[in-house]
């Protein structure tokens, strides 16, 4: 559930709706990346729609939804947007992408154990030593579930490629 | 007696001792999830998918069913003990679940959840299985024409139902229509929005969506957020309730049964409304509604049977017509496909076994739940005092680990990090993701039979209002927008909503 504290809101500048001039502002863009990714489909007609026809007909809606949201943010009075933090939103995103970069080079005990230490990194209350013992745990937990008990077919270790 | 038949089959299914096994792991997984505070039954229910692939297809709904009403019930204890929800459907649990928890009365309270939760469990049971046959016998009846209008009607009614502003819930089922149509186009072959990755041929694999959004955005929320939790500590030994309380709270179960068991076949029902309405009646016919927030036990009782109820037959639709009620029930259709089963009104008729052993495993999963719940909850206590710093990392790794593993796909992997960015952005600017995942898992079944339909039309709209049923669905659709648009029932969603 999102929650948003009203006291936390951060006073902006200018008198508009953020979240909705946002969220306005991110559907055009998609509907926009949507006619361009399928402008060499054929639309074909309603009794028979080529594949263009449906993707199209969504992003024409979705620009409709795109420019009332970013159009009311203008008439609406001001709101703001919880403050962004930056730490949490690194942490995961780098972690998730260690993971993804090491899985099959270097096997899932090198993947697991920097997702959770880096993981960890995400959040101010963290403490290295704990980390590194629970990380170490957490990928053999991992490595005995996945590998040996579910028999996923991934390497192990580097050398097991 | 079909209806005996039916239930005898069922048992004998879920009675199996592979598929006990299977609700049991199911409701104790589900239990230990709902419990931790941090991460809901939707992204636990999309982290599991890929055990239960190499399970026969009753086992694997079975136990993704307990995994679902386990999470509800475990929800139901942090809320009591912690005051916090461990999922929406517990928000209302917290209000006097948890004042009675600080007066000292800890124990009655969970102990009234437990049964009340049973109680509405075993009646949705009933419910489910009087309600099913009739509805499958319609479904049969159903055309492209019908499906294609039950599916809208599925749709607008989930983001009424939902939280948060109509018109953003109405955008991001668009918005999951249109992800919906990435992949080849089955009638021609042409690949669209691929941008010539061989792994979207397939279309937008759902499980990378639901973890990025629902989990790993979350946890980032979270973490912003630096709660400071504080478990009411103290002796759980005196579970049982008075005598008083007891006369106080079966009512109020009865009456929660009623509502959640009706408003959970409800469409976009089934986690969020029927508590809250519970909560609400009771107070209102209360003799003395200044007692509820300080620790009435029928604002325990009414909203966790109304729960518990409505959890399971928000599990008819998808049943028998094949239509999620809401996402969690959407992943729930992904199973079935990754089962190589089609979901649709068929399912009833074609695997009898599956459908009316997964119903008769409710039953069995919520005794299961009964029993392991109450002389357990000191172990589930315990459970609450696993600081969050050490869950998440951990909860991170086995998202990724999930998501890599359904098809051994890197690339699903970068999908679920680009999700959870997403994701967060929705979390900021307040909307809500699950009607984006109703859209993303309906909508190549809506665009399929809306082609079909039309096609047999020649191109001609006004067919979907000539035929009778789905006249009256779309009549049912028309009614939900101009309801919608007055601002008398917007104010009464707002208040039924008010967290």
């Amino acid at each position: 559930m999102p929650h948003f504290d009203m006291s936390q809101l951060r006073p902006a500048g200018r008198r508009l709706d953020w979240p909705d001039l946002l969220f306005g502002v991110f559907l055009i863009a998609l509907s926009a990346g949507a006619f361009a990714a399928t402008s060499r489909l054929s639309g074909g007609s309603a009794a028979d729609m080529g594949p263009g026809y449906m993707p199209r007909a969504i992003a024409l809606i979705l620009l409709g939804f795109g420019l009332f949201f970013a159009g009311r943010s203008l008439a609406r009075g001001h709101a703001g947007i919880e403050r962004v933090q930056a730490r949490p939103m690194l942490g995961i995103a780098v972690a998730v992408g260690a993971f993804a970069l090491l899985i099959e080079d270097a096997g899932l005990v090198a993947a697991s154990f920097s997702a959770v230490l880096l993981a960890a990194a995400a959040s101010r209350q963290s403490r290295l030593f704990e980390v590194i013992l629970f990380g170490l745990c957490v990928t053999a937990g991992a490595v005995l579930l996945f590998v040996k008990a579910l028999a996923l077919p991934v390497p192990i270790w580097p050398w097991s490629i | 007696m079909e209806l005996f038949d039916n239930l005898l089959l069922g048992l004998s299914t879920a009675l199996q001792f592979n598929n006990l096994l299977y609700c049991l792991i199911g409701v104790v997984i589900g239990t230990a999830i709902g419990v931790l505070p941090g991460i809901g039954p939707i992204p636990t229910v999309a982290l599991l998918l890929p055990f239960t692939f190499g399970l026969p297809p009753e086992s694997a709904l079975i136990m993704l069913a307990g995994i679902f009403y386990g999470a509800q019930y475990g929800g139901s204890t942090t809320a009591i003990l912690v005051n916090v929800p461990g999922e929406t459907s517990s928000v209302v649990t917290c209000l006097d679940g948890h004042a009675m928890a600080r007066q000292g009365r800890a124990g009655p309270a969970l102990a009234i959840a437990a049964v009340s939760s049973f109680f509405a469990g075993t009646v949705a049971t009933i419910v489910i299985a009087l309600l099913s046959l009739p509805l499958a016998a319609l479904a049969l009846k159903f055309t492209a024409v019908e499906y294609f209008s039950l599916l809208v009607l599925g749709l607008l009614a989930a983001v009424i139902l939902a939280h948060g502003s109509v018109s953003k819930s109405l955008a991001m089922v668009f918005l999951g229509l249109l992800l919906g149509t990435i992949g080849i186009d089955v009638n021609s072959g042409a690949a669209r929005m691929t941008f010539g990755i061989p792994a979207l041929s397939d279309g937008l694999d759902f499980v990378p969506v639901a973890m990025g959004m629902f989990g790993l955005a979350e946890i980032i929320a979270n973490l912003e957020r630096n709660e400071v939790r504080q478990v009411v500590s103290q002796k759980l030994r005196d579970l049982v309730p008075t005598r008083a309380d007891l006369k106080a709270a079966f009512p109020a179960m009865l009456r929660g049964t009623a509502i959640g068991s009706a408003l959970g076949v409800l469409p976009g029902g089934g986690a969020a409304l029927p508590p809250f309405t519970a909560y609400a009646l009771e107070k209102k016919i209360a003799r003395d509604p200044q007692r509820f927030g300080k620790g009435a036990i029928e604002g325990v009782a009414g909203p966790e049977a109304a729960n518990n109820a409505g959890a399971q037959t928000s599990f008819i639709p998808l049943l028998t017509l094949g239509i999620p009620a809401n996402a969690l029930m959407a992943l729930m259709i992904g199973a079935l496909m990754m089962q190589g089963i089609q979901p649709g009104p068929q399912v009833m008729t074609e695997q009898p076994a599956l459908v009316w052993g997964v119903i008769a495993s409710m039953w069995t999963g919520n005794l299961m739940l009964l029993i392991i719940n109450l002389p357990l909850v000191g172990l589930w206590v315990s459970m609450l005092k696993i600081p969050y710093r050490l869950l998440f990392p951990a909860i991170v790794l086995f998202c990724c680990i999930g998501t890599y593993g359904i098809s051994n796909s890197v690339f699903n992997v970068w999908l679920m990090l680009g999700c959870a960015v997403v994701g967060y952005f929705f979390i900021k600017v307040g909307v809500e993701p699950a009607p984006l995942l109703l859209g993303l898992v309906l909508g190549p079944q809506l665009e399929e039979n809306f082609r079909r339909a039309m096609q047999l039309s020649d191109g001609d709209p006004s067919v979907f209002l000539t035929r009778p049923i789905s006249a009256v669905l779309l009549a049912v659709v028309a009614v939900l927008l101009l309801a919608m648009l007055s601002p008398a029932v917007l104010r009464k969603r707002t208040e039924a909503l008010a967290e």
